[in-house]
């Protein structure tokens, strides 16, 4: 009785493990694996999983379609809490994962770090988020970035000044008394160099450049140095505590200048805005292409946003999802275009791939230059006005006409 | 000139912002020697109190101030009761790492409760503008200034005047002594721990005014703290006020005459400098009190 039991048990067993065997190879060809590697964990894990959130509903329409070579998309999720951990995970996805590409990362030291990895696996990697010009300037050849970069917040900056700030104040942009203040990090330092180099090009008069630490808990000599140098236009890239620090104390020195121009980070932020209630009216900001912005220049804003609707319940948290989706959306069809999941074939795809300016819900185009990055990728002028951020510039996605406060 | 006069103003008022904050640090460290590297965390819990008595009682962030100070005192007593009390007699890097432990833990379940975002209480009172002449200050940073003055002048008083000030300087000087005179080492110990976070809740209730609060704010003035409780001598309470007088005044004038990314390349030169000639600090005991 009990040999029999034994028997037919490693019968069983034997059954289980053999159907395995073959049912395993079935489903590796049904499914096309893709990393995404994200922070899902510890501080920038919000903005992480809101990035993860357009990569996963580009998948899932994708696949709904048909997905990609015939086969349904699967996503791996990767935590990359920062830059150690992203050299580990990239590791994981390229090695024993065997994903055919990478989705990623919303950070660029993540971005930067598990590049390393990706590049020398051979296993293509796209950035959907990071701006740090670095990521693509760097020879890498399977490292692809569908968005915009801390260069173009830079030059938007500047491009907001003639377009948008001057003719909203009815002044001579050249005759402003420029001041260019950043936070002395890498995100500071990367956008104000830009900010420094082309306000020389253009011509403006530049009478303070100054950085500082974000951990500062007190600008009010900052504040008096724009102040005693009559700065009347300021171009700020800061986090979000030296933001409000700095509207507060510009405040209690009587310091009013004619025009700020936040670069992103702190000044993208509705809690920034409600903890400085009306100091924040009228203040500008470069970011990417947010959800509220006219879908008149984005088509397809509207069905990503009901889309995001249905699936997480709320609105988009942050423009980070709308980037993803876009980016994500046209790597996936890029992929489908080199009909292979070689590196080299797809390599040639993306550089073949093509969408003008104004066609899809970034309201961005695509062209990858050599080094992987789309040029047709921008950042946007938005205002604070009445605690809302508002898209100004450019015309076709402005919700909104520039004011001036005061 | 009147430049110069807001400048010296600012670095001031800034100092009494530290201050607050340093005398509870140096305190902690001076009687129970122990290097307390969650006290930034204590503040942030302190200035979330504050902020949720305002939001929810309409109670008004210096009304609050004793309340946090109590809370906080409970924090601190209970700290030093059941984390620092059991490893008293342990190596001073294992204080270290359970301080460090808790900071972690605190930041993290701040993270957990309130998120990333950054709060803040309006209220007119403490942030309005005043006016002297040439000179501008904003009211909070005065009261801060005046309230942190003040608490360090009772604290010395406590300590000089009353006998259990007095019990808690016998500890400072010598832990075994002290036993031998009959001072009740451990529940002493609870005491000053508490106090000194009571401290921080009173510094939290002033700067929630003034500051906005997340999760690592305390990172923010703590790093300060701790160069300025070396500065002055660890454990002295007139070096803890000298000293964050001396970074405040730094702070404004490094940042306005040299630029404001070398203020802290400034003070920390000038902090190695003082520890090369003087290494207890200024108001250091000498040689063998640190």
């Amino acid at each position: 009785m009990n040999h029999a039991l034994r028997r037919l048990a490693a019968a069983i067993g034997f059954g289980i493990g053999f159907g395995c065997m073959l049912a395993a190879p079935l489903a590796q060809a049904q499914e096309l694996k893709i990393g995404a590697l994200y922070p899902f964990s510890g501080g920038l894990a919000l903005l992480g999983d809101e990035s993860f959130r357009g990569a996963q509903l580009a998948v899932e329409e994708r696949n709904a379609a048909g997905g990609v070579l015939g086969r349904q998309i699967t996503l791996v999720k990767a935590d990359a809490v920062d830059a150690n951990q992203a050299v580990g995970e990239a590791r994981r996805l390229t090695s024993v994962e065997g994903v055919s590409a990478i989705f990623g990362s919303y950070a660029s030291g993540i971005s930067s770090a598990a590049t390393q990895v990706t590049e020398l696996a051979g296993v293509p990697f796209f950035e959907l988020g990071a701006v740090a010009d670095t990521i693509t300037g760097r020879g890498f050849k399977y490292v692809f970035r569908s968005n915009s970069t801390a260069k173009n917040f830079a030059e938007r900056s500047l491009e907001a000044v003639f377009k948008v700030v001057g003719p909203a104040l009815k002044a001579d942009p050249k005759g402003f008394k420029l001041a260019i203040i950043y936070e002395d990090g890498p995100y500071g330092t990367l956008v104000a160099g830009f900010q420094k180099e082309e306000a020389k090009r253009l011509g403006l008069n530049v009478v303070e450049a100054q950085a500082y630490s974000a951990k500062s808990v007190d600008l009010s000599s900052l504040v008096l140095r724009l102040k005693g140098a009559g700065a009347d236009l300021v171009l700020h890239t800061a986090y979000q505590n030296d933001t409000v620090l700095f509207f507060r104390q510009s405040a209690a020195a009587g310091y009013k200048p004619r025009a700020v121009v936040g670069a992103g980070g702190g000044y993208s932020l509705t809690d920034t805005a409600q903890a400085l209630g009306t100091a924040m009216e009228g203040v500008y900001d470069i970011d990417f292409p947010q959800i509220t912005m006219n879908p008149a220049g984005a088509p397809g804003l509207n069905e990503f946003a009901a889309a995001y609707r249905k699936k997480y319940g709320v609105a988009p948290r942050s423009g980070h999802s709308l980037v993803n989706y876009v980016g994500a959306k046209a790597f996936l069809e890029v992929l489908a275009r080199a009909k292979s999941t070689d590196k080299d074939k797809i390599r040639e795809a993306v550089l073949a791939y093509r969408q003008p300016a104004g066609s899809n819900a970034a309201g961005w185009g695509f062209q990858f230059a050599e080094n992987g990055q789309n040029v047709l990728a921008t950042t946007n002028v938005m205002q604070w006005q009445q605690g809302k951020l508002v898209t100004v510039y450019p015309e076709a996605l402005a919700t909104a006409k520039a004011i001036t406060a005061n | 000139m009147s430049l110069l006069l807001q400048l010296l103003v600012n670095g001031l008022l800034l100092g009494g912002a530290y201050a607050i904050i340093s005398i509870g640090l140096t305190l902690i460290f001076g009687v129970v020697r122990v290097v307390n590297f969650a006290h930034g965390e204590f503040l942030m819990i302190g200035m979330y109190a504050a902020w949720l008595c305002a939001q929810h009682l309409g109670l008004h962030p210096y009304l609050a101030a004793p309340l946090v100070a109590l809370l906080l005192f409970g924090l601190g007593a209970l700290m030093q009761r059941f984390i620092i009390q059991p490893l008293l007699a342990a190596d001073a890097h294992i204080q270290i790492f359970a301080t460090v432990g808790v900071s972690t833990a605190l930041l993290n379940l701040a993270l957990l409760v309130f998120g990333a975002d950054l709060r803040k209480a309006d209220f007119a009172l403490g942030s309005q503008n005043l006016s002297l002449g040439p000179i501008t200050v904003v009211s909070g940073q005065l009261v801060t200034f005046v309230v942190a003055i003040a608490v360090a002048l009772a604290l010395h008083l406590f300590l000089g005047r009353t006998h259990t000030g007095r019990a808690l300087r016998a500890l400072a000087q010598n832990r075994n002594a002290a036993a031998l005179m009959g001072v009740n080492v451990q529940s002493s110990y609870v005491l000053a721990f508490g106090i000194g976070a009571g401290l921080v809740g009173v510094a939290s209730g002033l700067l929630a005014v003034q500051y906005p609060v997340f999760p690592t704010v305390g990172s923010y003035f703590v790093l300060t703290a701790f160069v300025i409780v070396v500065l002055g001598g660890m454990g002295s309470l007139p070096g803890a006020v000298v000293g964050s007088l001396f970074i405040g005044l730094i702070d404004s004038l490094a940042g306005f005459y040299i630029g404001p990314d070398f203020k802290e390349l400034v003070y920390f030169v000038i902090f190695l400098v003082i520890l090369v000639v003087r290494p207890t600090g200024l108001f250091g005991l000498g040689r063998g009190s640190e």
